[in-house]
C-alpha cells in the first residue's frame, strides 16, 4: 500500500518534467528538422543530390532533441550539466564527421564539386567549445551552491 | 560566475543565430548563381590555334565571389600535355554578371616538334579536364572539376602520293606531275603552300610548290609540278613540306613507286 502511494507521489512529481521534456523535444524537432527541410524545399534545393547531407540534418536534430529531453528530465540535478557537457562533446565529433574535417565532395555524373568548409567548421566548433565552457561553469556553480546550501544552518 | 555563464549563453546564442543566418543565406545565394559557356570560336595564327570559349557568371546571390579561376588541361590520350590555359576573374560582386572568354591555346610548334606529330596524320581523342575554382563570400573556397574527351581531327589525314606522270617540256628537261591528296579532318582551315621535293639517294633532283586552301572537314587533291633534268636519276622518295597559317611541318618523307 505504501509502495503504491510512493509510486503515485513519484509520478505526480515526475509528470510535469516528462510533459515539459516532451513539449521541448517536439519544439526543438520542429526547429531543427522541420524548419530546415521546409526552407530547403522552399528554395528548390536539389535535395535528392544531397541525400547524405539531408540525413545529417536528421541526425543533428535527433542528437539535439535527445539531449534536450534528457537534460529536462534530469533538471535541477548535477546530471543535467553533465548531460550538457556530453552534448557539446558529441556535437563536436558530429560536426567534424558530418563536414568530413571541413572538406566536402559531391559528384554529379562527371562533375565533381569540392567545398572547403574549414571556416564554417571552425565556427561550429567555437560554438561547441563555448557550450562546453558554459556547461562546465554551470556544473561548478551548481556544486558550489549545493555545498553552500548544505552548510547553511537550519532553523 | 553567474555573469560569466550568462555572457557565454549570450555569445553562444548570438553565434548560433549568425551561423544559421549565414547557412540559410549561403544556400539561397548558391541557388541564384548561374554559370555557362555561350559560344566557341576557333582561330589560327602564328602557329598557335586558339579555341576561345565565351562564358558568363551570373552572381544573383547575396555574397561576392572572388578569385574565379577557370583552368583547362588538354592532354593526348597517352597523357602527353598539349595545352594548359587559365582565365582569372578577380571579383564578381553580388548582383552582377561577368562575361569573359577562356582561351585554350594549342601551340602547333609543340605538336610538330614534339611527340605529337601523329596528331597531324591520325584522328585521335583528346582528354580535357576543366577546373573552375572560386572563393564564395570571401570565406568558402569551392572547386568544380569536369573531365571529358573530345575528338581530334587530323589536318593531314590519309596523306598519299598518286601515280606520277611525266611529260617532255624541252630537250633538256622533263616535267613530273605528282598528285598529292589528304583530308583535313581538323576544325581549322589549311591555307598556305605545299612544297614537294623529289629525291634520289638524299640528292634533290627537283622541287615544286603549290598553293592550297582547304576548309575544315574537307578532302584536298592537288598536283605539284616538278621540273627535273632529263639526265637526272629516277627519284625514289618525295619530301613534302607544309607551310600554312596554322603550322609549318616537314619534311614528310614518302617512298615513290
Amino acid at each position: 500500500m505504501a509502495d503504491v502511494e510512493s509510486i503515485r507521489n513519484w509520478l505526480i512529481k515526475i509528470a510535469p518534467r516528462i510533459t515539459k521534456a516532451v513539449i521541448k523535444g517536439f519544439l526543438w524537432f520542429l526547429l531543427l528538422y522541420m524548419v530546415p527541410m521546409l526552407i530547403l524545399s522552399m528554395v528548390s534545393a536539389p535535395i535528392d543530390f544531397f541525400q547524405e547531407y539531408t540525413t545529417y540534418i536528421g541526425v543533428f536534430a535527433a542528437i539535439a532533441v535527445f539531449f534536450v529531453v534528457i537534460a529536462e528530465l534530469l533538471s535541477k540535478t548535477v546530471f543535467q550539466h553533465a548531460c550538457n557537457i556530453a552534448k557539446a562533446l558529441v556535437m563536436m565529433v558530429f560536426f567534424v564527421h558530418a563536414l568530413n574535417g571541413g572538406f566536402l565532395t559531391v559528384n554529379f555524373e562527371t562533375i565533381r564539386i569540392s567545398v572547403d568548409l574549414r571556416v564554417y567548421l571552425a565556427m561550429l566548433l567555437a560554438i561547441s567549445f563555448l557550450g562546453l565552457a558554459k556547461s562546465a561553469l554551470q556544473t561548478l556553480n551548481f556544486l558550489s551552491e549545493k555545498i553552500t546550501d548544505d552548510k547553511l544552518p537550519t532553523h | 560566475m553567474k555573469q560569466a555563464i550568462r555572457a557565454l549563453s549570450v555569445a553562444t546564442t548570438a553565434l548560433w543565430i549568425l551561423i544559421v543566418l549565414f547557412s540559410v543565406t549561403s544556400i539561397y545565394s548558391a541557388l541564384k548563381l548561374g554559370f555557362g559557356f555561350e559560344r566557341t570560336e576557333v582561330s589560327a595564327s602564328d602557329d598557335v590555334l586558339t579555341v576561345s570559349m565565351s562564358f558568363f557568371f551570373d552572381n544573383g546571390g547575396l555574397y561576392d565571389i572572388s578569385n574565379l579561376n577557370v583552368t583547362t588541361d588538354l592532354n593526348n590520350h597517352d597523357g602527353t600535355r598539349i595545352s594548359n590555359s587559365t582565365t582569372l576573374v578577380p571579383l564578381i560582386s553580388r548582383g552582377s554578371r561577368v562575361e569573359r572568354a577562356h582561351n585554350i591555346s594549342i601551340s602547333m610548334d609543340d605538336i610538330v616538334t614534339g611527340d605529337l606529330t601523329d596528331l597531324l596524320f591520325q584522328d585521335s581523342v583528346l582528354d580535357i579536364a576543366m577546373y573552375v575554382s572560386l572563393k564564395y563570400a570571401h570565406a568558402i573556397p569551392l572547386q568544380l572539376s569536369f573531365n571529358t574527351t573530345i575528338p581530334w581531327g587530323a589536318p593531314l589525314a590519309n596523306l598519299s602520293i598518286g601515280e606520277i606522270t611525266t611529260i617532255d617540256i624541252d630537250p633538256a628537261h622533263l616535267q613530273k606531275t605528282v598528285p598529292i591528296s589528304f583530308e583535313n579532318h581538323s576544325f581549322f582551315a589549311l591555307n598556305g603552300t605545299v612544297r614537294l621535293e623529289l629525291v634520289d639517294r638524299d640528292q634533290s633532283v627537283g622541287a615544286g610548290t603549290v598553293n592550297i586552301s582547304v576548309p575544315p572537314m574537307t578532302p584536298c587533291s592537288t598536283q605539284v609540278e616538278v621540273v627535273v633534268r632529263r639526265n637526272a636519276a629516277v627519284p625514289t622518295k618525295a619530301r613534302i613540306y607544309f607551310e600554312t597559317a596554322a603550322f609549318s611541318f616537314g619534311p614528310v618523307v614518302m617512298p615513290l613507286g
